[in-house]
């Protein structure tokens, strides 16, 4: 896991100061979708080795949800973009 | 400003023993004084920031993307809303945190040391600016820290927070002597 | 050996005496010794006892790779045990232990391990402690942690402090030798916001110990400049008595710097040790080189050292290592140490050169045995002769100490810290830094560069590229000029034949060359097994001096090269830390905030009983003179607050401001009840489901006009109802045009309840509240007589008529004593948590004793909240799934005892009668429970399958903590007031 994490809004923390909340590259389904994408979407978890999307909650800096992408092996940290901006452009 | 006895300070009891002269690092806390959260609504942050910034006697402390502790050193918490209701009018919601909110200003030769101890920021002059702000923790507990002077930080914690936070800034201060007091 | 202080030099300051105890005997040493070296001049060589054999030991090392010279410092509290004596400053006052021995050091009991050797050999343990396997825990643990020999920890509280602190720089220099303070210097004067950290109370590593000269001065003088400089610098910051321990993720450094360990009598305001968490752009390590030791017979003698070792306690510490020393070498190192001694004064026997031939230089008059190996030492606790073989005829030479050199490992642990590892030179004939790109590079020595001016050419060139990559400009200085420089050459000799008694690879933990052996002809030849097995390189000092020659003697007798076997795994530490300075300053009420109330001080002059919730210190129970438990007071509280009125600090519930076009439309998304057309003025019970249709918290959603709402949470999911809302807005709707922040801190609240509760409130009150102008769930922004704001939310968690007033936290308690003033003729009293509960559970509402993340609103009777006409909402889709709408599910009900004077407690399962306690037959289990003073009994609430339907049966209440089995009758969970009454007066 990274030991600081550069925050877009807050600049370079420690990674104390987050939280993780886990997969960020899943959608939450609509209401009406079937049972499996709802059951995928809150019960099944990949446990990826390389590169992962993770929900980082700055809980003790702006309080935003941010999207890292990191790789579980290395530690690298690609990118921290924050969560509302990722949907908006996941949603395009 | 009017001291309003009726309103007790969340650290009456650890400060009521009689000031003993500051030290060259000192504490103090702010007996009173007036903040409130401004949140601006989608797409106004710009427009509110500078709106509030035009005014020298508002101080805007960062606490995440369009969103602000203002805190004011004349107004009282009413006239702050008030005041601020009119200057973002309309583009941001306004909360009262005056009497949530406790303020510490530390100042002297060794405050990034002392800080140092309990803040995982780069204090460094040249990295945290005279009029920098920002949200951290300071060991476990949350603060808004702000640069305000050459060597002077103000710490914004939330009022059931104080006493813990006071009594640890004066664990971490204790090697330079660190004294406190209110400030009036 | 026979160590004695020299007549001159050295760096210590010898017009300073220091006096201290080593095993109670007095002796004396200088300011600049370490313990070591003091010990060293006083000739006391014996030093510790080893690990398993309880052979005599004395000093190996001059610095953190010592195995064998660990003792315990200090006494009582303050006591330190497996110190290293070389790397112990000496202070006036210190008291040394040996450790590991009994009754004394001189004559050990244990020492008989050593004559049963052959039956200790290694995987001893494993092979012989298998069976009974009743035995492992009564008999073998503790007879092995009773032999397992090392110095023992002491119960006492440590009276010292501890604290951690960030730093930040450009350019991290860990290790302060030539290399370090050459690209310290360079960079500093560059501008570099620099960090120097070297484990050593003087700074100038391997310049202290030189007889060269750098720029016509002695080493050591070099060093000082070079030191004052960079203190002068305001940009560079010099850290000495600091261990750079480990190197984490995005180059962030963890040190620790021993602030106080060196002093007697250390002060209350400094720490005794404090953890550095350093987060560096750049970093050079530039740690060094760790001399090999020679793996021969009798390797273990007191008297034998490293050559190196030799040479530092010479020209650092004016201290010989004895009056007639032989050199067993396979380098130059060994014609160095040499040449230093004999300059010196100090007689050499002879040089044993296991090499054919070289080019080095012996001191005039020395005798050099080429081709010769040292196969086994003489003497008893210290050492009396050496025998060398050469062309199969022995000799015994007569002497006190033995220099051994085996050639030179560069220090790369940091390096390898993360993940990779060390590279196989066959040019350096060593494991050196795998590549790490551009945080962390190795210098100098560390980078397998020996001589003196291309370590201190190297640091400077290392930390100009890097000033130039961080957009600063390094000034070319005039490199140093240094004379009189030693080469060093070596080759590599992992193990010496022929050893006529045991040769020792791992000297903490009794590892000899044989026992790898025994390893490989096991099956554990894979250098991670063999570590295992043998326990090579699991000592304290893991394997500093023996891991390289553990490999090297593994690829020989594989038929390898130490390529191919490899290296263990580095991990943090480099050297050990204590569990103090890891935890730093959260001890005591440092190791969590408490959160005060803003009715606090009101509670405290009420003379409360506090309970810490979670952060929090909430008011308990109130008692009063007469009061003998805590029960007496809180039926006091719940019978008072029934029947006339009671006041209760409730600030500590979770407060959220919501605002927005669509704050409505938010809030119906999150909660699984109605809220879009919640009126203005009013306020409602909320549920918040888990995504999974589980219950996650609840609280009340008012609204103060159409924009802006409010929310209230359970104190203890205040963070977390936050955390999701954030979740939700941000990640899954951004688009809904809502902002919320958290008001917890700002408002003092309290709960007004009983039927007395309007004529208290009235008179404090401005404006009308009766039942008529504010009903019930009605909140309002409202005045105080006394001209304060407030706001005023007629809900309830008694039952009772209730108000909750919130003021701004500062006036809480003023408030709240005129309230008590107001209704002292009304016989108001204050109540705390546990009363809270008592009224709670009467009224069957629900807590996250209930709520305890599988409960669904169904199951909590709360069903109908559900608002299924709603498009969406969090956790509605997995609300309908058939596991959780079955009509066996646990339901909720409430439980009274068949027999009146019988308690219960929550955690107590359900049974129905007739039947035994097992899985099987579990019918549920007790959420809440206590006595009921209105009812005269015990009550609880349970969740109990298809309890809906069970009104009225009789079941078994079972308390396995308790043993007790007691019958209770299933109920309605409402005890008091069903039709909710007194709730709407």
């Amino acid at each position: 896991m990274a030991s600081l994490i550069t925050c877009p809004h807050c600049g370079l923390r420690p990674k104390e100061e987050f939280a993780i909340r886990g997969d960020a590259s899943r959608g939450r389904p609509e209401p009406m979708d079937s049972d499996e994408a709802w059951h995928d979407y809150v019960y099944v978890r990949a446990n990826p080795r390389g590169r992962t999307l993770e929900h980082w909650h700055h809980v003790a800096g702006c309080r935003r949800f941010l999207v890292v992408e990191r790789d579980t092996a290395t530690h690298e940290v690609y990118s921290v973009v924050d969560a509302a901006e990722f949907a908006r452009r996941a949603a395009q | 400003m009017v001291r309003d006895y009726n309103n007790r300070h969340a650290l009456e009891q650890k400060l009521r023993s009689a000031p003993t002269p500051s030290a060259a690092d000192h504490l103090m806390v702010g007996h009173w004084r007036t903040m409130a959260t401004v949140l601006a609504r989608t797409g106004q942050a710009e427009a509110v920031r500078q709106a509030i910034a035009s005014v020298p006697e508002l101080s805007l402390r960062f606490s995440g993307p369009g969103e602000w502790l203002v805190v004011s050193e004349v107004e009282a918490p009413s006239g702050l809303v008030r005041r601020l209701g009119e200057l973002c009018d309309g583009r941001a919601h306004v909360v009262d945190q005056s009497d949530g909110r406790v303020v510490f200003r530390l100042a002297g030769p060794n405050v990034r040391s002392i800080l140092a101890k309990g803040i995982g920021l780069d204090l460094h002059p040249a990295a945290f600016t005279i009029g920098g702000s920002a949200n951290a923790l300071c060991g476990h507990i949350p603060v808004n820290l702000a640069r305000t002077d050459e060597d002077t930080f103000e710490l914004i914690v939330p009022r059931s927070y104080a006493e813990s936070l006071f009594d640890d800034l004066t664990k971490m201060g204790r090697a330079f002597d660190l004294t406190a007091a209110f400030s009036d | 050996m026979t160590g004695y202080r020299l007549s001159s030099g050295g760096l210590v300051d010898r017009s300073k005496t220091l006096s201290f105890t080593f095993d109670g005997r007095p002796l004396r040493g200088f300011a600049g010794d370490t313990l070591a070296s003091a010990l060293l001049a006083n000739d006391q060589l014996l030093i510790g006892r080893s690990f398993k054999y309880h052979r005599p030991r004395g000093i190996v090392s001059a610095g953190p790779s010592e195995p064998n010279a660990l003792v315990t410092i200090g006494s009582d509290a303050r006591t330190d045990p497996n110190t290293k004596a070389t790397v112990t400053e000496l202070y006036g006052g210190l008291t040394a232990k040996s450790q590991n021995r009994w009754p004394s050091l001189g004559f050990d009991v244990g020492a008989v391990n050593g004559m049963l050797s052959p039956f200790l050999g290694a995987g001893f343990y494993y092979k012989t402690f298998m069976w009974p396997k009743q035995f492992w825990e009564r008999v073998y643990e503790p007879f092995i942690r009773r032999a397992a020999g090392l110095g023992r920890a002491v119960l006492e509280r440590d009276p010292e402090t501890y604290e951690k602190s960030w730093a930040f720089c450009d350019l991290l220099v860990v290790g302060a030798g030539p290399a370090g303070l050459m690209a310290a210097l360079t960079a500093g004067r560059a501008g570099l916001r620099v960090i120097v950290a070297d484990e050593d109370f003087r700074l100038g590593g391997s310049l202290l110990a030189t007889g060269e000269t750098v720029d016509g001065a002695p080493a050591s003088v070099f060093a000082d400049r070079t030191v004052a400089e960079l203190q002068a610098l305001p940009n560079v910051t010099l850290l000495s008595r600091t261990t750079v321990f480990g190197w984490y993720d995005d180059n962030v450094f963890g040190a620790v710097e021993r602030v106080q360990k060196h002093i007697a009598e250390p002060s209350s305001k400094l720490v005794s040790e404090r953890v550095w968490r350093i987060v560096a752009k750049r970093a050079l390590m530039a740690t060094g080189a760790e001399e090999r030791p020679l793996v021969f017979g009798g390797n273990d003698r007191p008297g034998v050292m490293m050559a190196g070792a030799m040479t530092t306690y010479a020209e650092r510490y004016g201290v010989a290592a004895g009056k007639q020393i032989t050199i067993f070498t396979s380098g130059s190192a060994g014609y160095r140490t040499a040449r230093a001694l004999a300059s010196k004064g100090v007689a050499i026997a002879a040089i044993v050169d296991a090499r054919a031939e070289s080019a080095d230089q012996a001191p005039d008059g020395i005798r050099v045995i080429r081709s010769a190996s040292v196969v086994d030492t003489k003497g008893r606790q210290r050492l009396k002769g050496i025998v060398v073989e050469r062309s199969g005829f022995e000799e015994l030479i007569v002497c006190d100490a033995l220099g051994m050199s085996g050639g030179f490992s560069p220090v790369v642990h940091l390096a390898c810290q993360r993940g990779a590892r060390p590279v196989w030179s066959e040019e350096l004939k060593a494991f050196v830094a795998p590549d790490v790109g551009g945080g962390l590079r190795a210098v100098g020595a560390a980078n397998g560069v020996y001589t003196l001016s291309s370590c201190l050419s190297d640091g400077a060139e290392k930390a100009a590229a890097i000033a130039a990559d961080l957009g600063f400009r390094a000034s070319s200085a005039a490199a140093p000029v240094v004379d009189g420089e030693e080469a060093t050459s070596f080759s590599a000799l992992w193990y010496v034949p022929g050893a006529k008694s045991k040769a020792f690879v791992d000297f903490q933990n009794d590892v000899h060359a044989k026992d790898l052996g025994l390893a490989l002809r096991e099956g554990f030849g894979h250098v991670e097994h063999a570590k295992r097995y043998t326990t090579s390189g699991m000592a304290t000092d893991q394997g500093k001096l023996s891991n390289i020659n553990a490999v090297g003697i593994l690829a020989g007798m594989r038929g390898v090269s130490p390529a191919d076997v490899g290296t263990t795994t580095f991990r943090p530490f480099y050297t050990p830390v204590s569990f103090g300075a890891l935890a730093g300053a959260a001890r005591d009420e440092h190791a969590a905030p408490a959160r005060k109330s803003p009715l606090h001080g009101w509670a405290m002059k009420n003379g409360a009983t506090f309970i810490e919730a979670g952060l929090w210190h909430r008011s308990a129970w109130f008692p009063r003179a007469g009061e003998k438990t805590w029960r007496d007071s809180v039926d006091r509280e719940v019978l008072n607050v029934r029947a006339n009125v009671g006041l209760c600090d409730v600030s500590t519930l979770g407060k959220i401001e919501v605002f927005g076009p669509d704050a409505a439309e938010f809030l119906n998304r999150l909660y699984c009840n109605p809220v879009l057309k919640l009126p203005v003025g009013k306020a409602r019970y909320g549920l918040m489901l888990r995504e999974d249709g589980v219950v996650f918290d609840d609280g009340t959603v008012s609204r103060f006009d159409e924009e802006h709402f409010f929310v209230t949470t359970t104190t203890a999911m205040a963070g977390p109802v936050m955390a999701h809302m954030e979740y939700c807005a941000q990640t899954l709707w951004p688009d809904l045009e809502v902002r919320f922040t958290s008001s917890t801190d700002q408002w003092a609240q309290m709960a007004i309840a009983g039927p007395k509760a309007r004529a208290v409130l009235q008179q404090i009150v401005d404006g009308d509240i009766s039942d008529d102008a504010f009903p019930f769930l009605s909140v309002r922004k409202i005045a105080l007589k006394s001209g304060v704001s407030a706001r005023l939310f007629r809900i309830s968690f008694s039952g009772e008529l209730a108000f909750e007033l919130a003021v701004p936290a500062g006036y809480g308690e003023a408030v709240a004593d005129q309230i008590m003033e107001a209704g002292r003729p009304h016989d108001i009293c204050a109540y705390g948590v546990e009363a809270l509960n008592v009224l709670r559970l009467e009224k069957g509402l629900l807590t996250h004793a209930e709520f305890d993340g599988r409960v669904t609103p169904d199951d909590a009777g709360l069903g109908r909240m559900l608002s299924m006409q709603k498009t969406d909402f969090i956790g509605k889709r997995l609300s309908t799934r058939y596991g959780l709408t079955a009509a066996d599910r646990m339901q909720l009900v409430g439980l009274k005892p068949v027999d009146a004077d019988k308690d219960m407690r929550a955690g107590a399962h359900l049974l129905k009668e007739g039947t035994k306690p097992s899985t099987l037959n579990d019918q549920g289990w007790v959420s809440s429970a206590g006595f009921s003073p209105v009812l005269g009994h015990a009550i609880a609430l349970a969740f109990l399958r298809s309890g809906r339907e069970r009104y009225g049966e009789k079941v078994i209440v079972f308390d396995k903590l308790r043993d007790q089995e007691i019958v209770a009758e299933v109920c309605d969970p409402v005890f008091v007031d069903p039709q909710n009454a007194k709730l709407k007066a």
